[in-house]
């Protein structure tokens, strides 16, 4: 982390910051597919938040502004270099290109049969076939995180999360279809 | 309404987040439409999946002693760790120094008992207790082998007997303890984890403490007070001579019905 720079808007930002340290590495695992790549990631997102401090406002929510640094810095850094044919090649699973409702082929009597036989290994291996977009959205949610706060992460207006978050689940279930047995 | 629509509520729907009418209207098509009672199911047995069996991957202790050395301090103060405080500092000055650590985030001193901002001040110590647990190193003195491990290992390091009518279960494992202290006084520190998020409840002696008044929320059986600070959702409330404080960045839903279990 650079030096001296932005010490004082660093100690402005709080320690508090590094509480989020565990759900940020989460996320950076599942966007970037391996363990070394994702400690880097969250240690840049650190550097920058440092840099950019200046640029936060006390009492706004500090946690959805560091997911949004680290989704950028992925996006910048990470991805344009990425040759890793998972995340790459099947990001043409795109969760928009079917509707919602005509995905009669998934709703066989089997399905909840098998998602409750899912194991751990499995529902991570869907998930990483997914979109960098999908899986964010999708983690996201998971941590908690409100409608208006993924927004702000994805940078999207606050009225499409609820239909992203739907498409993302809805790509992970046919995902999973082929994973069970 | 379509079955797109109704789709899209499915989840605001399990997590009670739809206006009763609209609520209504979702359950109702779900009654009338076998395919939307599918992904009802589905989206029911998803959500238990990712919950439950999606591998989580919290930072490795190297990178977080990295960027703990890293990050700048606050002026000149360095929190110190409980431990260090246990064996060398004696608990009227381990007060002071929670205010002095506390200072740039406190709006005020703590004031005296049953004045106005006396919550806010017990909320404000609330966080900085749970932060200081979050990045202690080693913030467990007894890792959890289930509650009936941990409470015995309070007796003799209190004193005070804690009581702590929830041990932990599936969804809210207890992690382990420590003591601690709140304000001026020993705490037991019992440390819980929904998911990714830590889950810190401080139980203290009640008493010379600046609680509200009125706690204007009602969670089992006890009048609780609930503040959101900084990201963190606290609730505190009293029952008997003791004082509770539960501490988390966990959504406010999940800690209160978390608060529901330990208040019994
Ligand atoms: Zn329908």
């Amino acid at each position: 982390m650079g030096g001296g720079a932005g010490t004082g808007a660093g100690a402005a930002l709080g320690r508090e910051a590094l509480a989020y340290v565990d759900s940020l590495h989460n996320l950076a695992r599942y966007l970037t597919g391996n363990a070394s790549d994702a400690d880097d990631l969250v240690q840049e997102t650190y550097a920058r938040a440092l840099k950019a401090a200046e640029r936060f406002t006390p009492g706004t929510n500090l946690k959805a502004w560091l997911f949004r640094i680290l989704r950028n810095t992925f996006l910048s850094a990470y991805r344009r270099e990425r040759n890793n044919p998972v995340s790459g090649g099947l990001d043409t699973v795109d969760p928009a290109a079917q509707g919602v409702a005509d995905d009669h082929w998934l709703r066989d009597d089997m399905e909840l049969d098998r998602l409750r036989k899912i194991v751990a290994g499995e529902i991570e291996a869907a998930l990483m076939t997914l979109s960098d977009e999908a899986r964010t959205v999708i983690l996201l949610d998971l941590e908690g995180l409100t409608e208006v706060e993924v927004a702000q992460v994805v940078g999207c207006a606050v009225g499409t999360v609820k239909s992203r978050l739907a498409r993302a689940r809805l790509a992970l279930r046919r995902q999973l279809k082929d994973y069970a047995r | 309404m379509d079955c797109e629509d109704v789709r899209t509520y499915l989840l605001d729907d399990h997590r009670g987040q739809l206006a009763p009418e609209l609520a209504r209207e979702v359950r109702a098509h779900v009654e009338r439409c076998a395919a939307c009672a599918h992904d009802d199911a589905a989206e029911h047995a998803l959500s238990e999946l990712l919950e439950r069996r999606l591998p989580q991957h919290p930072a490795p202790l190297a990178l977080k002693r990295r960027l703990a050395a890293q990050w700048p301090a606050p002026g000149a103060a360095r929190a110190p760790w409980w431990p260090r405080w246990r064996r060398a500092v004696a608990p009227a000055l381990a007060a002071a120094l929670v205010l002095a650590v506390a200072a740039p985030w406190l709006t005020g001193r703590l004031p005296a008992s049953g004045r106005g901002d006396g919550a806010q001040a017990l909320v404000a110590e609330a966080v900085n207790d749970h932060l200081r647990v979050l990045l202690s190193e080693h913030p467990l003195e007894v890792e959890s082998g289930g509650i009936h491990q941990v409470k015995p290992w309070f007796a003799g390091r209190l004193d005070f007997a804690p009581v702590v009518p929830f041990g932990g279960d599936v969804e809210f494992p207890l992690k382990g303890g420590a003591v601690g202290w709140f304000v001026d006084r020993k705490a037991a520190v019992l440390v819980y984890q929904r998911r990714l998020h830590p889950i810190s409840l401080f139980v203290f002696r009640a008493d010379g403490l600046p609680w509200p008044a009125r706690g204007g929320e009602r969670i089992g059986g006890v009048d609780a007070y609930r503040q959101t600070a900084r990201g963190f959702t606290v609730v505190l409330w009293r029952t008997g001579d003791l004082g509770y404080a539960l501490v988390s960045d966990l959504d406010p839903k999940e800690l209160a019905t978390f608060a529901s279990k330990l208040v019994g």
